[in-house]
């Protein structure tokens, strides 16, 4: 099993939610956080923003599906501008849900 | 070492604590996230999370969420999140089917929405105030 990050921009999350859905992967979490990237923020004329904020969108799926949920990702997050995230992907070695008990994802 | 990643229900997070505090493992991070699962976020009784507001589907609409901008932009339908609790936690290897059991014990209820426990490993750790590695660190 794999565990996915991804940062995108937070208006873009109904759109990858909603395509994960469609593509069968309605499970996952999302949490608002703060970064920064390469560009060490944005610059607006005089004004710096050193922290911008972005969706979290955390989810756990099994090795083969990985591919088709990142590219569904980087599909509907795309505008080809700075700013866009990054997609962070480690490894996991069990899943338990609570209801059961059980050790199944 | 490894990662336990439990996310739970609000009002299980108490008891949770107070089961790792008597398992000797008082160390965690706590987050607020939503999520969704299998039901796809669609869960209207709140009588398991008294902090659920009433009629928690109608609230998500009204509410000015990324969910407002969806309806705005025509979306073809709204994604609904139910707010959880994420608890974060790095423990030794021969531990983990003891805490995950007891997590597990705590956050049973039988019905939907009980949540889910990730385990994952973790190459090192470090005190930052001591500069102590690996399980020194998280002893």
């Amino acid at each position: 099993m794999k565990m996915i990050r991804a940062f995108i921009r937070p208006e873009k999350e109904q759109e990858v939610v909603l395509a994960l859905e469609g593509a069968g992967f309605p499970s996952l979490t999302k949490m608002p956080v703060f970064g920064r990237g390469k560009q060490k923020g944005l610059q607006v004329g005089p004004v710096h923003y050193d922290e911008l904020p972005k969706t979290l969108i955390m989810m756990v799926i099994n090795d083969d599906d990985m591919k088709k949920v990142i590219t569904i990702i980087t599909d509907k997050a795309k505008t080809g501008f700075v700013g866009d995230g990054k997609i962070f992907v480690s490894p996991v070695e069990t899943a338990y849900t609570v209801r059961t008990g059980e050790a199944v994802l | 070492m490894k990662e336990i990643t439990a996310i739970i229900r609000r009002d299980k997070l108490h008891e949770t604590k107070k089961i790792l505090d008597e398992l000797g493992y008082p160390s965690v991070s706590i987050q607020s996230v939503d999520g969704r699962g299998k039901q796809r976020g669609a869960v209207c009784d709140n009588d398991l999370d008294p902090e659920l507001p009433d009629k928690y589907c109608t609230c998500v609409k009204l509410t000015p969420t990324p969910s407002t901008y969806a309806l705005e932009h025509s979306l073809p339908k709204v994604a609904l999140f139910v707010p959880k609790r994420m608890l974060t936690m790095v423990v030794p290897d021969d531990v983990v089917s003891k805490i995950v059991k007891s997590i597990i014990k705590v956050n049973r209820t039988g019905k939907t929405g009980d949540g889910k426990i990730f385990i994952s490993p973790v190459e090192s750790a470090l005190r930052v105030r001591t500069g102590e590695k690996d399980g020194e660190a998280i002893s």
